[in-house]
């Protein structure tokens, strides 16, 4: 058998196994943290991403940076969905879901190397995040209630004090906060009360100054009216939604209409532009005073509306659409056909709002929707010197909504500035020694990787990590051992002085729920990466007729 | 890395970290600045560019200089992007941005080299921002827009510094008079004043500058259809505006047409006919003088409306046609069916088609209430004529700035001393703590670099003439002491009448500090990512880094 033996597995392409893919797989993830450790934390810097046409972003959001770095290797590329995952559920914490997970993967590929399965620290890990979880759910998060109103503003602030708004936070805090309180809706059927962020509509002009930027009362489409002729305002609005061409009429495809007289001709045409009208008398007749359609309208039908004193905007984008109909009640109409085979606009499909004007933002007009009869909708504008700021002012802003609504919605919040990082692991050692099993040391591995998050805030505020992180540790030691010390469980660091302070009352606080999300996701994540053995990558096939 | 090396991003990316990232940002934005920074003040220079195609752009506007050059630095691009924001939001100080957005970075240097962190630059920057607000606002003063001479020495002294500064107040006046038609007052203090719809700017080569001027009315590049039969000059025309064709249309559905008797055929073509005919019988039934179609005139309308008397013009233009509605007060009909006696536009005293040089060009003038206006420019070149209509537009930019929000600060960099006396003060005070007042200071201190390029530009001692100025202004806060760009001297704006509008002022400080510390917080840059969509094969890969030195006006121009 010597020698004759062979691969017993043809494989066209490259395989990686064992230790060599855990390592593999552990730089490349810590090369991904690495890009982002330095936007992380209230002293965070930003990245500017430039693509191969030269179109420039500049940004701070973990998310929006590794979705435009183009990770390649296949373990970061978990790490790219890791962080859009916590994009989509809570909103924020995109950086340190990213931080997290890339420490929890190396110290277990430490573990690893110690010669412990990995079945044992995927184990350890899981125990570690549960325990960590319930922890922090009944002894660190504190109510909102018990804090009172200021909490909301101190949230946003803390969301946005990482970003380019953070220096104008205070301004930026109470149009957050502004902004979200304001599309307060309360489900009809189970009482339960939402804040859809999705409600609040974000138009970026450029000029003017950052803190120019206010807060629009109504929903603001970035369209003008499509005639000059028609009025600038209507009171009373009855809005109708269209999805559907208002231009000439024209046969579907293949269906062809045979004529003999030359006469009926003419009657056709007539009949392609009197249809168009009447289909616009219909919906008018309905009391429809403001029609919007995501398609074209003919120069020519312009007038009738004009005639009619109503306001009409073509072109309309149909997310936009769909919001405004949610908020006005009304229903899209995607034709006018009805069962019968007649056309009739029912005028239960109309929306109702209490106004409708046309305003000019900068150079571009816009149509404010105002007081609609469902839900409240808001409209952020944005102001800024440029098209780059505005963008990342956006994202920023985005967030800072996530945040105050989960605060708003979940009613819990914990403090920031590594205090529950640091909490937890000094909860988890301890837990870990009450362990008699091989857990143990993935469970200690993990209330350190936990402290990551302190020492990354320290480090880039370039202040002594090793001792702040000591001092921490020490203060929420005493926290859990002592009876009556459990005020100081809100320490956390204080990134321009370089002290421990109680951040509830300096007002750095998270929602409880977010810290949880990050814990879960990052704890899967690593696990899912430490699972894997072995890497197979396949060459490509040569394509057909290539030479 | 303890062993082979694991490729996480893709091979042809570019990194550049830490402090190369921010000294980079920071070059870029010098190397922008001092492209333009000669083309500021009474003595500016213009700059010369050629595009691609060979065409000439002869210019001191800095948006227009900005535009047409091509840079690679993403931080020069933000840039340039700046005297865009400040072109399209005041009209005029696109060139005061971007040389005061290049000395904001500049001066965050000397900070990042003592290692500040680059945020406490920001925050520094940005109390800087709010006071330096506030000053402005206490400096600026309101004025009465309906005095004409007033107003008409506020926009001099704006456009003072561009080409057209030689033939007086031409151009003041134009763009006053331009300003003062189109605004409609909307009651309780607002204003609509609209440039970009109803003030129409139409340069015909020829002639002398002098010869330019504000129409009550509207004018248009058009000839009649007929010229030979049909009137050319009618006083009080009845006006129809029209944007549906007066000629035959094809439905919206495609017609195949199959004939198998001649006389069908006759059918036909008599039925096209007796359809002009209607529909010319419609129009001529409201006797209008003159009839404008945004679309096409067949020829045998154009026959009927000559026997009818009526002279016709096609294929004009959306917005001409809108402007002529306002002017004249018809509505644009669509259907001739519809039309009504109150679609019919009198209010125009003149219409008239003229040669002037080798066209045609037709007059709506003399307008009872005309809300819309033309403004003609004649010039020796075409070349002349671009520039003279990018003043105009900064000049009117000026004029409806100052009748939105009247109010005005000193010019020639009174303002900037002004403000940076006073945010030196407030430092000196205590009102800044910590390691913040550095850079609280640097904000102060680069304004000055407006009035220091104005004094550079003219000739003067640069240092003597600023530290004069200074302590003029330590002498006595308040006053409007800047520098004359013509003489280099220290006069008191009043005196000289150098006024600026409030709002671009503002609005100059604003986009600049914020762009400053946009940048300022970068620490990263990745380049060479592709776009999800693949691009058309040929273009750059990858756009290079510059270190700063290749961001060289001379090379850029030289293409």
């Amino acid at each position: 058998m010597a020698g004759a033996a062979g691969p017993q597995l043809q494989l066209h392409g490259e395989r990686t196994s064992g230790q060599d893919v855990r390592q593999q797989n552990a730089t490349a993830v810590l090369a991904v943290a690495n890009i982002l450790k330095t936007s992380l934390g209230p002293v965070g810097l930003d990245k500017m991403m430039v693509d191969d046409i030269g179109d420039v972003t500049i940004t701070n959001d973990g998310a929006t940076i590794l979705k435009l770095l183009e990770v390649e290797h296949p373990a970061a590329k978990i790490l790219v969905e890791l962080a859009e995952l916590q994009d989509q559920e809570v909103g924020d914490g995109t950086t340190s879901v990213v931080i997290v997970a890339a420490e929890l993967l190396k110290r277990a590929n430490e573990l690893v190397r110690a010669k412990i399965h990995p079945t044992s620290i995927i184990g350890g890990y899981r125990l570690a995040m549960r325990e960590a979880c319930k922890y922090l759910q009944e002894r660190l998060a504190i109510p909102t209630s018990a804090l009172g109103a200021e909490t909301l503003m101190a949230a946003a602030k803390t969301a946005m004090s990482s970003k380019i708004v953070g220096a104008d936070s205070d301004f930026f805090g109470r149009l957050v906060v502004d902004a979200v309180t304001a599309v307060r809706s309360e489900d009809e059927f189970t009482g339960r009360v939402r804040y859809p962020v999705s409600a609040i509509n974000i138009l970026k002009a450029h000029g003017k100054s950052a803190r120019d930027s206010r807060m629009l009362d109504g929903y603001a489409l970035n369209l003008g009216r499509a005639a000059q002729g028609m009025p600038k305002s209507v009171k009373k609005v009855r809005i109708a939604c269209l999805d559907m061409n208002l231009q000439k009429a024209r046969m579907l495809f293949g269906v062809q209409v045979l004529v003999t007289d030359p006469k009926e001709l003419e009657l056709i045409r007539q009949r392609e532009v009197d249809i168009t009208r009447e289909r616009i008398q219909k919906i008018i007749d309905a009391g429809a005073n403001v029609i919007l359609t995501t398609k074209g309208i003919d120069d020519t039908a312009l007038k009738y509306f004009v005639e009619a004193g109503a306001i009409a905007a073509r072109r309309v984008p149909k997310d936009d659409l769909r919001r405004v109909a949610k908020a006005t009640g009304a229903s899209i109409v995607m034709t006018l056909a009805d069962m019968e085979g007649n056309e009739t606009f029912d005028p239960a499909n109309l929306g109702s709002a209490e106004e409708v004007v046309e305003e000019s933002v900068a150079d571009n007009d816009m149509l404010m929707i105002r007081g609609p009869k469902n839900t409240r909708a808001v409209t952020v504008l944005l102001r800024g010197a440029n098209d780059y700021l505005l963008d990342e002012m956006d994202r920023s802003l985005h967030d800072a909504f996530c945040i105050v609504k989960r605060v708003l919605e979940s009613g819990e919040v914990v403090p920031g500035g590594g205090a529950v990082e640091g909490a937890l692991s000094v909860y988890l050692e301890n837990f870990a020694t009450t362990l008699g099993s091989r857990e143990q040391m993935a469970i200690a591995e993990f209330a350190d990787a936990l402290l990551i998050i302190p020492k990354t805030l320290a480090v880039n505020a370039a202040k002594d990590a090793t001792e702040l992180v000591a001092r921490l540790r020490a203060f929420h030691y005493t926290a859990q051992s002592k009876e009556g010390k459990e005020e100081l469980a809100r320490s956390g660091l204080d990134l321009v002085g370089g002290e421990i302070r109680d951040n509830i009352a300096a007002g750095v606080v998270e929602p409880a729920l977010s810290k949880l999300k990050i814990l879960q996701f990052a704890t899967e994540a690593a696990i899912t990466i430490l699972r894997i053995d072995d890497l197979i990558r396949l060459e490509p096939e040569p394509q057909e007729g290539e030479e | 890395m303890m062993q082979a090396p694991v490729t996480v991003l893709q091979a042809n990316t570019k990194r550049d970290t830490g402090k190369k990232a921010q000294y980079g940002n920071i070059m870029a934005g010098k190397a922008v600045a001092d492209i333009v920074r000669t083309t500021l003040g009474p003595r500016a220079m213009l700059k010369m560019l050629l595009d691609a195609n060979g065409g000439i752009v002869l210019t001191n506007d800095g948006n227009a200089i900005l535009r047409e050059i091509d840079v690679s630095h993403p931080a020069a691009k933000s840039i340039i992007e700046l005297s865009r924001t400040q072109d399209e939001e005041v009209g005029d100080g696109t060139t005061s941005v971007i040389i005061l957005a290049g000395e904001m970075l500049a001066s965050a240097e000397p900070f990042l080299e003592r290692n500040l962190h680059p945020t406490t630059i920001i925050r520094g920057y940005v109390r800087a921002l709010e006071d330096a607000v506030r000053i402005v606002d206490d400096i600026s003063f309101p004025i009465d827009t309906n005095n004409r001479q007033q107003m008409l020495n506020i926009v001099n002294s704006c456009i003072g510094t561009k080409f057209t500064m030689r033939f007086g107040s031409l151009i003041a006046e134009l763009a006053l008079d331009a300003v003062q038609t189109i605004t409609v007052d909307h009651g309780e203090g607002r204003r609509e004043i609209d440039i970009k719809k109803y003030a129409k700017v139409e340069k015909i080569p020829g002639g002398a500058i002098e010869d330019s001027r504000v129409l009550r009315g509207v004018m248009f590049e058009k000839d009649v259809v007929v010229p030979a039969r049909m009137r050319r000059k009618v006083h009080n025309p009845r006006i129809l505006l029209l944007d549906c064709p007066l000629e035959y249309k094809k439905g919206e559905n495609q017609t195949n047409v199959e004939l198998m008797r001649e006389e069908d055929w006759a059918a036909l073509l008599k039925m096209e006919e007796e359809w002009i005919q209607k529909t010319c019988e419609q129009i001529a039934s409201f006797k209008p003088d003159l009839v404008i179609t945004e679309k096409g005139l067949s020829d045998l309308a154009a026959h009927y409306l000559v026997k009818a008397g009526i002279s016709a013009i096609r294929r004009l233009r959306k917005t001409d046609n809108n402007r002529i509605a306002r002017a004249c007060g018809a509505t644009i009909v669509s259907r001739p069916d519809e039309i009504r006696e109150s679609d019919i536009g009198t209010g125009a005293g003149l219409f008239e088609v003229r040669k002037i040089g080798d066209e045609f060009y037709t007059f709506i003038v003399d307008c009872k209430e005309p809300k819309a206006c033309s403004i003609v420019l004649r010039g020796a070149s075409k070349d002349v004529l671009n520039e003279v209509e990018r003043n105009l537009h900064d000049a009117m930019g000026v004029a409806r700035n100052v009748c939105i929000d009247p109010r005005l600060v000193p010019g020639g960099g009174a303002v900037e001393m002004a403000v940076s006396r006073g945010l030196s003060e407030r430092a000196n005070s205590g009102a800044v703590e910590g390691v913040e007042q550095g850079p609280y200071r640097a904000v102060g201190q680069a304004l000055e670099v407006i009035p220091r390029t104005l004094a550079q530009n003219c000739g003067a001692n640069v240092i003597r003439t600023l530290t004069k100025l200074r302590a003029k202004h330590a002498e006595e806060p308040d006053c409007t002491f800047g520098i004359d760009g013509n003489s280099g001297q220290i006069v008191d704006m009043k005196e000289l009448g150098v006024w600026e509008p409030y709002q671009v002022k503002v609005q100059t400080v604003k986009t600049s500090v914020e762009a400053a510390t946009l940048l300022l917080r970068i620490d990263d840059i990745v380049s060479g990512l592709k776009k999800r969509d693949k691009l058309a094969p040929g273009q750059s890969s990858k756009p290079q880094m510059d270190d700063g030195e290749n961001v060289d006006s001379e090379r850029m121009l030289a293409e």
